[in-house]
Formats: structure tokens, C-alpha cells, sequence
């Protein structure tokens, strides 16, 4: 085939130019704008101040940016921690054939499915409720008064509802992703080990796990951005006015650009767009050590 | 040749088919399927409801609504059905689009940057005319021309004025006011025979109350605020305390004093002793209307919001904020304010659209508004209010200065959860005066 410039720079032009326009665009101009005073997010460009770089001055005074940087870390480490072990211990239990298999593979990927509104109201008014909660119940049920007395939803302990209602819909998805790696080996590797004499839980550790890499990077990677936009759930869990437990970066932006609550609080675009700039860095750090620690598969199956 | 000729013309009519996919897009504003972040007259999370957007048609001859209300509130029901009827009367079509409170929020600004066509809109008072002022035409003309304000409210269309610099740039109408809202049964039974207006008479209701075996206050994360915001506003005036929070003076004796007094309310027990774990609405639904709990600082809309819980024989009542020793303010203060129209200044059809508003803000339809979000009348002829409001009136007559939202305590939005969470600890009995000042303190640093 003849190659041809004209046709080569015709098929590449959409995507070129969609690019550009859909992310590079945006990029560019979200930096530029974290360093300018800007009152609404869409203000022309004439109406921007320059103000160097005082919005991530701003940021790293104030202690309420700095609170949601600490939950959006907590909820990154502790969370991940806790989704990725059940995922992989369920999708594991999962794989290993057990009956009713898909009947609970459904059930623990069913919080996935329901709104997240419904969700936390059901976590928030009923199962944390300290009058008629579901651990209250338990708790008197089987007389453990701490369980009936702790108080899920008071400002010291508002974090760890909020943990507990989000990673409990968090793992059918991750557990998914897992199940489908751990489903892709082949057998004959466990055959084979078995007949060596390698119990099961020898065989999760020197064959599935090892090979479960690509897959575990996928999931920390899926785990890391959608922590990093963490929104929704905070504020399902402090309706009209934030919370220094559930407060979260993108939510410290939203009512940067927006306004706060239902007070007309001041608003600067620009602390938004740095906040925007602070989390990418954040996510793109996180890629890099990802990708140290888990090195391209260079196991082949 | 001419096959290279063809192909670049393909591929350059794809580019913009697909450019032009994207660009018509800008015209559907996002629709609100976002709950978070309501307004507090909504009365449960609004499960993920697509608004009822009108197709993006061309509206050359019609009005442009951009409405702050999503598609299933009694509100929206009730606009809509004036709205058929405005139709039919004058044969003005109006393009109604429901955006809901945050698509409001996020989406006006944007689209009136763009140049939308939207010839109304409507939101909070406040909102309307400080966030969006640049936005809005004049209306003080028009006003004048339909004689608009012979039955308007006129303490409401005087803060309209207010907060728009001096001139009449919106139109009020749902109003609501900031008060103590209470159970007047509890009220009866423990021998509470008038509503406190010190708050040496209030200290002794709510004694009386607990005597009988109930609550006296509860409230909401929420809401929590404005009981500083209120209490401080009492002690020193609604800007002084809006200067406090906004400059972080919290050495000003007033925020102590403030702190002392609900130390002394939560040492005498009378919280709720959930009061640090309500989470909005576990208080005003499962204590307040419940019947366990006697007050609640809220605003007007709080006994629709509770009706289905409350029931019908609820005896709702109403006072304003007690006045406080020494204070600057006493309860003819509070935080009153509606939802308010406006008009865009670049709309060509202003005289239809503030024909329309005034048709929604006055006579049958805005009877129909107040009957069906139990809400009250913006037109001072509809004299009657709705029977669960019955007795806010007085309170609401009785108002001559205007606070803003939460008086002052939720001005500064980098203290707001620091300020709603060391409350809600003083108000728990978990940290005492000093310690709630400390902590606001160190929060500055």
C-alpha cells in the first residue's frame, strides 16, 4: 500500500483534534486557572486576577483543606485495605468451587447495583441509628453493651460509618475483577501442584497470587481514582452542610466553586482548579509507585 | 485523484459531525440527578430522579423557565399546573424546565455565560441576588407598570431590595422564616402557658419540659449551626458575628459567652442525648415528630416536611428566638427570606416573563403553591395560611430585621464543619465552653 500523507493526517485528524479539545484543552486551562482569583467557573478570561501561586498557599493554610486531604488519604489506605482483602478472599472462596456459586457471587456484587442514596440512608437512619440501628439490635441481642452504646454517627466516630457504609459497597465490584483473574489461570497449575502435594491454601499463595499481579495493579489503579474523586458518599453523609470526618478534597473544591451549604459563602474558581491540580499529582504519584511495585507481568500463563 | 479529494472531504465532514455531536450538548444542562448538597426544604434525598427536562426544541416564541424545583415536589407540581393554566388564560407558552436545586447551582451561571436562552429563573433570595446578580434586569419598572406591589409582602420585597443593592432586581415568593418550631401539646402538658421571649423564660420551659418527661431541643447536624449563629446574633448584631466567623476573632467575649450558655443547657440535660449522632432528618423526623422531643430551630418548611410522620393532630407552634441578656437583638430578628424570580437581563421577552411571574406569585396560583407544599402565601390578599403554619404568622409579622442564612455562623465556609462539629460536642456535653473556643482557635492556625 502506497503510503499517503494526506490520508494519513485525514484519519488522524478526529481523534487528534478530540483529544486536544477533550483533555489537553481542560488540562491547560485548569493549571492556568489555579493560579488567577476567579469568581465564577465560567468567567471570561478578562475578569481572571493573577494571584500566583496564593490559592495553593491558601490550600496548604487552611486546616479544613488539610483534614480532607487526611480523609481522602484514610479512606484511600484503610479502605483499600479492607476492600482489596475481602475481594480477593471472596473471589477466591468464589473460585474455588463452592456451590450456589453465582447465587452469592450476585449478593455481594448486589450493593452495586442499588443507588448510593438508598444505600446510605439505609446505613445513616437505620443500620447506624442509635436508637433502633442494626448494630444496636445486635448489640442487645447479644447483651454487648459496647455494640448497643457506640455511637456510629457522633463527630468522633462519623469516619468509620462512613467506612464501613462505602467499602460494604465497594467489594462485589473489586471482587469481580479479581474472580475473573483468578479464573483466568489455567487448572493444570493446580492440578499439577496438587498431585505434588501443595494444599490449598500453598496453592493461593505460590500460584494465584503471583499471577494475580496484573490483575491486583488493575484494582489498586480502580481503587486509587475512584478515592480520589470520593464525593457522593460524603456528602450522602453530611446532607446540607460538610463534615470535618466526611469532608473529602473534591468536596473542598465544590464549595470553593459553588458556594457552601446553603450560605452564600465566597467562591474562587481558581482554589478549585488547584485543588483539582493537588489531586492529579496526588493520583499520578500513586501511578508511578503502582507501577514500581508491581512491574509489568513478566510471567506468562 | 479525485478519490483523495472525496476521502479528505469524508473524513473532514466526520470531524465535524462528531465536533457538532459534542457542541449541541451545551444546551441540555446537566440534569440533577445529584442529591447532595439540597436545600433543606427538600424532604428526603431525591432518589437519583431524572428532572423532566422539556426537550431541547427550538423556544424562539416561548418563555424560558429554568426552575429550581425537581419535577415530583409539590412545588413543581403546583407551578406546572399554573403554568397550564397562565397558558390557556393568555396564550403565552412557556418552555418549563425543573433543574432541581443543584442543577440550579452548577448549571445557571454557565448557561447565562454561554448565552442560553433562559428569560426566568428562580432560587433563594440570597443566591438570586448576590451570586447571580450581574445576571438580572431591573425590575423595579415593570413592578411599578403592573402595580406589583399592592399586594406583595412588603417587608419581603424590601429585603429584596436589600440584598440587590437598593433596587428591585427579583420577585419574592414561597416565603419561609428561621424560628423555634415546636409541640405545642408538650408545651401544654408541661405547663409552658407562653412562648419564652428571654432566655431566663426559656431556660425555665425547657426545665419544665424535662420535668415532664420529654426533650426540650433537639436538632440536626444540619442545622446545628444556626443555633450559634442565632445565640451570637442575639448577643452582638448579625454582622458582628458574620466579622467574627469570617475573620476567625473568636477571642471576641461574645463567642465564650455564647459557648457558656449552651454548656449550661447541655449540663442541664436538655438535649436530646442523641443530639451528637443526629444525622439530618434522624432528629426532626424520629424525635420532633415523633413526639419525643418539644423544640426545634428550623426553618418554615419543617412541618410539611414532617407531616406524614407527625400526623394530622400535630399542634404545631412557633416563636422566634429568645432575646438574651445585654443583647443587641431581641426576637424581632431572625432569618426570613423566600425563593425568588428573576428575570435575565438579556431576555427579549421580559414584560411576558414578569407577566408570568406576577400570575405565579399572586391570586389563585400561588394559593395553590402555599395549599400544596404547605408553604406560605406570597400575596398579601391570600390572608389565609395553611393550617399547620397558622401560628407562624404572628412570628413572621412580628420580624423587622433581617438575619442571613444561619445568622452569621455559616458565612465562612473553610469554619463551617468546624464549627457545626465542636458544637455539636458542646451540645453533647463532650466538650465544655473553654474547649469549644480552644478548639475554633486552633482551627485558624
Amino acid at each position: 500500500m502506497k503510503k499517503n500523507k494526506t490520508m494519513i493526517v485525514a484519519f488522524l485528524a478526529p481523534a487528534v483534534i478530540m483529544f486536544a479539545i477533550i483533555f489537553i484543552y481542560p488540562i491547560i486551562r485548569t493549571v492556568a486557572m489555579s493560579f488567577f482569583k476567579i469568581e465564577g467557573v465560567t468567567d471570561a478570561v478578562s475578569k481572571w486576577q493573577f494571584s500566583g501561586l496564593a490559592n495553593y498557599i491558601k490550600l496548604f493554610n487552611t486546616q479544613l483543606f488539610r483534614i480532607s486531604m487526611w480523609n481522602i488519604f484514610r479512606i484511600w489506605l484503610f479502605g483499600g485495605i479492607i476492600v482489596m482483602g475481602l475481594a480477593l478472599l471472596f473471589a477466591a472462596i468464589l473460585t474455588s468451587g463452592i456451590r450456589f456459586k453465582s447465587g452469592f457471587r450476585a449478593i455481594i456484587y448486589m450493593p452495586n447495583v442499588v443507588s448510593a442514596v438508598a444505600l446510605a440512608t439505609m446505613w445513616l437512619q437505620y443500620a447506624f441509628s442509635p436508637k433502633f440501628g442494626l448494630f444496636k439490635s445486635i448489640g442487645d441481642l447479644l447483651h454487648w453493651k459496647w455494640l448497643s452504646k457506640f455511637q456510629w454517627l457522633d463527630p468522633s466516630h462519623l469516619f468509620l460509618a462512613l467506612l464501613v457504609a462505602y467499602c460494604f459497597g465497594m467489594v462485589g465490584y473489586h471482587m469481580l475483577i479479581f474472580a475473573s483473574g483468578i479464573e483466568r489461570i489455567g487448572t493444570e497449575y493446580f492440578e499439577a501442584a496438587t498431585l505434588d502435594g501443595a494444599n490449598r491454601i500453598q496453592q493461593f499463595r505460590y500460584i494465584t497470587l503471583p499471577l494475580l499481579k496484573g490483575v491486583t495493579k488493575t484494582n489498586i489503579t480502580m481503587w486509587s481514582v475512584s478515592s480520589a474523586g470520593f464525593f457522593l458518599w460524603s456528602q450522602l453523609f453530611s446532607m446540607v452542610v460538610s463534615n470535618t470526618q466526611t469532608i473529602t478534597p473534591v468536596v473542598y473544591m465544590y464549595q470553593n466553586i459553588f458556594g457552601a451549604g446553603n450560605s452564600m459563602t465566597e467562591r474562587n474558581s481558581g482554589i478549585g482548579a488547584a485543588v483539582g491540580v493537588l489531586l492529579s499529582v496526588c493520583v499520578v504519584v500513586i501511578f508511578i509507585v503502582c507501577d514500581k511495585i508491581f512491574k509489568d507481568d513478566d510471567i506468562e500463563f | 485523484m479525485k478519490k483523495k479529494i472525496l476521502s479528505v472531504l469524508l473524513s473532514t465532514a466526520m470531524v465535524a459531525g462528531i465536533l457538532a455531536g459534542c457542541g449541541s450538548s451545551a444546551d441540555n444542562a446537566p440534569a440533577d440527578n445529584a442529591p447532595a448538597e439540597e436545600a433543606p426544604a427538600e424532604e428526603a434525598p431525591a432518589e437519583e430522579a431524572p428532572a423532566e427536562e422539556a426537550p431541547a426544541q427550538a423556544t424562539g416564541d416561548k418563555i424560558v423557565y429554568w426552575s429550581m424545583w425537581d419535577a415530583a415536589e409539590p412545588q413543581a407540581q403546583a407551578i406546572s399546573q399554573s403554568i397550564e393554566a397562565f397558558t390557556a388564560e393568555t396564550g403565552i407558552e412557556v418552555d418549563l424546565q425543573f433543574k432541581g436545586r443543584t442543577g440550579i447551582r452548577e448549571g445557571l451561571q454557565p448557561a447565562l455565560d454561554a448565552g442560553t436562552n433562559i428569560d426566568l429563573f428562580d432560587e433563594d433570595i440570597d443566591r438570586v441576588n448576590t451570586t447571580w446578580g450581574s445576571y438580572l434586569l431591573d425590575l423595579e419598572e415593570l413592578a411599578k407598570a403592573n402595580d406589583y406591589e399592592s399586594t406583595a409582602n412588603a417587608g419581603l420585597m424590601a429585603a429584596c431590595r436589600e440584598v440587590a443593592g437598593g433596587t428591585l432586581k427579583s420577585i419574592p415568593y414561597q416565603p419561609n422564616v428561621f424560628a423555634y418550631f415546636y409541640n405545642a401539646d408538650i408545651f401544654e402538658e408541661a405547663g409552658v402557658t407562653a412562648v419564652p421571649t428571654t432566655w431566663d423564660e426559656f431556660l425555665d420551659a425547657c426545665q419544665k419540659i424535662k420535668d415532664a418527661g420529654y426533650t426540650p431541643i433537639t436538632n440536626d447536624n444540619a442545622y446545628i449551626a444556626s443555633l450559634f449563629g442565632y445565640h451570637m446574633s442575639r448577643l452582638i448584631g448579625e454582622p458582628a458575628t458574620e466579622e467574627v466567623v469570617k475573620n476567625g476573632d473568636w477571642d471576641n467575649e461574645a463567642v465564650l459567652k455564647t459557648a457558656q450558655a449552651y454548656e449550661e443547657l447541655a449540663s442541664k440535660g436538655y438535649f436530646s442525648e442523641t443530639i451528637e449522632s443526629n444525622q439530618w432528618p434522624a432528629g426532626q423526623n424520629t424525635e420532633l415528630a415523633m413526639g419525643t422531643a418539644a423544640m426545634y430551630l428550623n426553618g418554615s418548611w419543617l412541618p410539611n416536611e414532617v407531616k406524614d410522620i407527625a400526623g394530622e393532630d400535630f399542634n404545631w407552634g412557633c416563636f422566634s428566638y429568645p432575646a438574651v441578656d445585654g443583647g443587641v437583638d431581641g426576637t424581632e430578628a431572625s432569618n426570613y427570606g423566600a425563593q425568588v424570580f428573576a428575570i435575565n437581563a438579556k431576555s427579549e421577552k421580559a414584560e411576558q416573563a414578569f407577566q408570568l411571574i406576577t400570575y405565579l406569585t399572586k391570586g389563585e396560583a400561588d394559593k395553590l403553591l402555599s395549599d400544596m407544599s404547605v408553604g406560605i402565601p406570597a400575596d398579601s390578599n391570600n390572608a389565609e395560611w395553611p393550617a399547620l403554619l397558622s401560628n407562624v404568622k404572628p412570628v413572621m409579622d412580628s420580624l423587622s430585621t433581617r438575619y442571613p442564612w444561619g445568622a452569621g455562623a455559616e458565612a465562612n465556609a473553610d469554619m463551617t464543619p468546624i464549627i457545626v462539629e465542636n458544637f455539636t460536642k458542646l451540645c453533647g456535653g463532650s466538650l465544655d465552653a473553654q474547649g469549644f473556643v480552644d478548639a475554633l482557635k486552633a482551627a485558624g492556625n
